[in-house]
């Protein structure tokens, strides 16, 4: 049976890890390479690199991070951030990333997300959505949070889905960082609005977390940050308490 | 000599990066020609099975992996590489694979789980391989696929994998040096590089 | 409160024991099962072969036979013991000193390495970055002995390229007490850079840890973290570095190991904060100040702490009863240290600062009670230890 995933998020500036709160108030968690290693040993299912400055000197330090990053980490990387053209998209796949997360752009590109899951396989291509719950529903953000967009949650993931994305990860700007749970009511209007995975974020303080999300929604993997940086926790011990809550995860 | 097939659409880093780790040599291999000198070959992929059977055909390489495969040397393919180890692929049509493996390529839709199937599976041993010795059998392993390779001939298919149904997840022909892996075992930590080790060591 | 924590019916550990697989068929759990595979599915002789080997190929060939990573407690104390009467090599004895030796501690020490004989280096380092990697350290994960556990696991390593000795005797395997390693998987445990990042690090890396406590208004020499920092892989593997745990190759008994240093060395077990004399025979973790404090966050966060720990093992050899265990552990967990004032001090934080942030830390799915909390026994020798004297109130 297929397990649920546990994927650790990388956010990356200026070539050091940063993690905040609600998109802001950035404090240095390390070196992503390093912390890489670190994931890696500890069996994590993925993953996920987002640049949030996503400047053209940023692209190509990122190039080199996931450069060095798959050459000892022997499992599914993504990386995010300023993706925006195919070109762009090629040249992350050539250095080692399995997929790439388009955000900002698949809003006024749509070719690129078509064009991209043709050549390259929907399986590459991962639709990143930012959201924040304003007057009772949900509002899309571009920019890391920066731009109110007027496109409504359900039709996007309708559109990208047609278009060919293979994946989404879904994130809840105001649950970012606070780790006092995840969004499970959005959780649960994205999958049931998609026919393709969906990957939650935004939110992760402790394992009880992990499992309600897990349990009660039909999410295929969690995205997480702080509970790792601010948490006296690891993803080997997350396991052990996944297993005994009998939440479905990877043996090793 | 590991020859590593590049017919331009996958991505071949990660493979590389493996061997690399596991100590193998090897190369990329772009003339078809060059096929014959390797002692053992893998041919990665990633993609849609008829525009690489295109590529590979176009590129000659189709006659040099069917020699290379007489001789008894070893071939892995891996996730639409083992795809294209069977007789026919049914993705935008039917394209003729490499017929090295009983097979077909079908859809994998079952039931109304999520595809790609994507993500970390189990797998249960139906015949034994050396390219599984000293293996976790127990362990999971990353699959992204959204095609399977479906065959009646049990004696080659060395293992299933769940996903709604039993579908063959390692596969091999009758002389047992023609290997298939569904998942990728580059992608696979510590279990997905013992097997490249054992491939190594065939 | 503590009720609500499922646990294993033979050994008690709870389910926020780190890496515990409650079974649910029997309510045992993985940790007692790989005691039994230790007993009965290992082939202890074929190992002793192994480790008679790995010693020749090393003898004689480099200015030390060995590096044995020391602390003074237990398990070092042994393994130095056993290697040195078992194999009469030269080793070099080293150990990074954390800051917080207690007084009969220090004097093991001495007794142990002047019965032996052994070149001995012990090094500590800059306490005023210690202070600093003990704030940011606790401030993210409440944990505040990163220096001590990276300091303990590199610094031999560095010695060891220093002196170009290749071969680093360990004491005690991860397997014994956790399921990051397992007595099932039938491999010699190594300590190197995947355990260290797997386990010991916390998940953060010098270089992080540097990235973390510098700043402009208060900027580190990079080298201040040099201590802490694990060596290059290529630079070990140059070497044919040989870095393993002497538990992987003779069965690990805490009872019988220390009854021996008793008898031979004249080791002896001190008292524990929030311990009773009587389940800590074997004198485990009594090498440092801080246990008290590093215990009560434990209890905090997980609702179990040393008297737990120290039970376990007891349950699990069938040494103790399990209700002896429970009473030994209703009586004397969960109270709070006298000592917690001098971490205070350390810090430069009030009480309910601590409070505060390791309540954002509690592993579900327990809930400690703040308010009840009785404070203990201070330790005979809290007196001795070194004071700032600066507590805010």
């Amino acid at each position: 049976m297929l397990k649920k995933r546990l994927i650790p998020t990388l956010l990356l500036r200026n070539n050091r890890m940063v993690k905040g709160v609600e998109f802001d108030n950035y404090q240095d968690t390390g070196d992503p390479v390093f912390a890489s290693k670190v994931y890696n040993s500890q069996y994590v299912d993925e993953l996920v690199f987002i640049d949030i400055d996503a400047t053209n000197e940023s692209r190509s330090t990122n190039k080199e991070i996931i450069k060095s990053v798959s050459k000892e980490c022997f499992m599914p990387l993504t990386i995010g951030g300023g993706v925006k053209s195919i070109e762009g998209i090629r040249d992350l796949l050539l250095v080692g990333a399995d997929k790439v997360m388009i955000n900002s752009a698949a809003y006024n590109d749509e070719n690129l997300i078509k064009k991209s899951s043709e050549i390259f396989g929907a399986q590459c291509i991962v639709i990143g959505i930012d959201v924040r719950f304003e007057n009772n529903e949900y509002v899309l953000y571009k920019n890391s949070g920066k731009i109110k967009l007027k496109t409504k949650l359900i039709d996007h993931l309708k559109r990208m889905e047609e278009l060919g994305a293979g994946e989404f990860f879904i994130n809840n700007i105001t649950n970012d960082g606070v780790m006092k749970g995840y969004d499970l009511n959005l959780i649960n209007i994205v999958t049931s609005n998609t026919n393709i995975p969906v990957i939650a974020s935004g939110g992760a303080g402790n394992f009880k977390h992990l499992v309600d999300a897990y349990k009660s929604t039909s999410v295929s993997g969690l995205a997480m940050a702080s509970i790792f940086h601010f948490g006296d926790n690891n993803p080997i011990r997350a396991r052990f308490h996944l297993k005994n809550n009998k939440v479905n995860i990877k043996e090793v | 000599m590991i020859g590593v097939i590049d017919c331009g659409i996958g991505n071949l880093s990660s493979v590389k990066n493996a061997l690399y780790f596991i100590g193998a040599e090897s190369i990329i291999i772009k003339d078809p020609s060059l096929i014959k000198s390797m002692d053992k070959l893998i041919l990665p992929g990633v993609g849609s099975f008829n525009v690489a059977m295109k590529r590979l055909t176009d590129q000659g390489f189709v006659s040099e992996i069917k020699d290379f495969a007489n001789t008894g040397k070893y071939i892995l393919g891996i996730c639409l590489g083992m795809q294209l180890l069977a007789d026919l692929g049914n993705e935008s049509g039917i394209t003729e694979g490499l017929g090295l493996i009983k097979g077909k390529v079908e859809f994998l839709k079952s039931s109304d789980l999520r595809i790609p199937h994507m993500g970390w599976n189990g797998i249960k041993l139906n015949n034994e391989h050396p390219i599984l010795n000293n293996v976790k059998l127990r362990a999971d392993f990353y699959f992204v696929h959204s095609y399977f390779f479906n065959t009646d001939s049990v004696n080659n298919i060395l293992t299933y994998t769940d996903y709604g149904f039993e579908f063959p997840s390692i596969v091999c022909n009758d002389k047992k040096n023609v290997i298939g892996i569904q998942f990728h075992p580059e992608k696979s930590q510590k279990q997905g590089i013992k097997i490249l080790q054992n491939f190594l060591s065939l | 409160m503590k009720e609500e924590l499922r646990k294993c019916k033979k050994c008690l550990l709870p389910e926020t024991y780190e890496t515990l697989l409650i079974d649910e068929d029997d309510n045992g759990c993985n940790m007692c099962k790989t005691s039994t595979f230790k007993k009965e599915g290992i082939d202890w002789d074929k190992r002793k072969l192994m480790l008679d080997k790995v010693i020749e190929k090393h003898r004689g060939k480099h200015e030390y036979d060995c590096i044995v990573p020391f602390s003074g407690g237990k398990d070092s104390s042994y393994t130095l013991y056993y290697l040195m009467k078992e194999y009469n090599i030269k080793p070099l004895v080293v150990r990074f000193n954390h800051g917080f030796m207690r007084t009969n501690h220090e004097k093991n020490t001495q007794r142990v390495l002047k019965k032996l004989g052994a070149d001995f280096i012990d090094f500590t380092s800059n306490w005023k970055i210690v202070k600093k990697l003990m704030f940011e350290s606790f401030k993210r994960k409440t944990d505040f002995c990163w220096h001590c556990h990276t300091g303990i696991y590199s610094f031999p390593l560095q010695v060891a390229l220093k002196f170009k000795v290749p071969l680093i005797l360990w004491g005690e395997p991860l397997a014994e007490m956790s399921a990051y390693y397992t007595y099932e998987d039938d491999v010699i445990e190594w300590e190197d850079e995947e355990k260290f990042n797997m386990v010991r690090n916390l998940g953060i890396t010098a270089d992080d840890m540097w990235g973390m406590i510098h700043t402009e208004e208060d900027p580190i020499d990079k080298r201040d973290l040099s201590p802490y920092t694990y060596p290059k892989l290529e630079d070990l593997q140059k070497m044919n570095y040989h870095s393993v745990c002497l538990g992987s190759y003779i069965p690990w008994d805490y009872k019988k190991n220390t009854e021996i240093i008793m008898n031979e060395l004249g080791w002896e077990p001190d008292e524990l904060e929030g311990v009773p004399k009587e389940i800590n025979e074997e004198g485990a973790k009594i090498e440092c100040w801080m246990q008290g404090t590093r215990d009560y966050i434990k209890y905090l966060k997980r609702g179990y702490s040393r008297v737990t720990q120290l039970t376990n093992f007891e349950l699990r050899n069938d040494n103790m009863s399990v209700e002896d265990a429970q009473r030994w552990i209703d009586n004397f967990e969960g109270k709070k240290p006298a000592s917690l004032e001098i971490f205070l001090e350390y810090m430069g934080i009030t009480e309910e600062e601590f409070n505060s942030r390791v309540k954002d830390f509690i592993v579900p799915p327990f809930k400690p009670n703040f308010e009840d909390l009785q404070t203990g026994k201070p330790a005979h020798d809290m007196d001795e230890w070194y004071r700032e004297n600066n507590i805010k109130k």
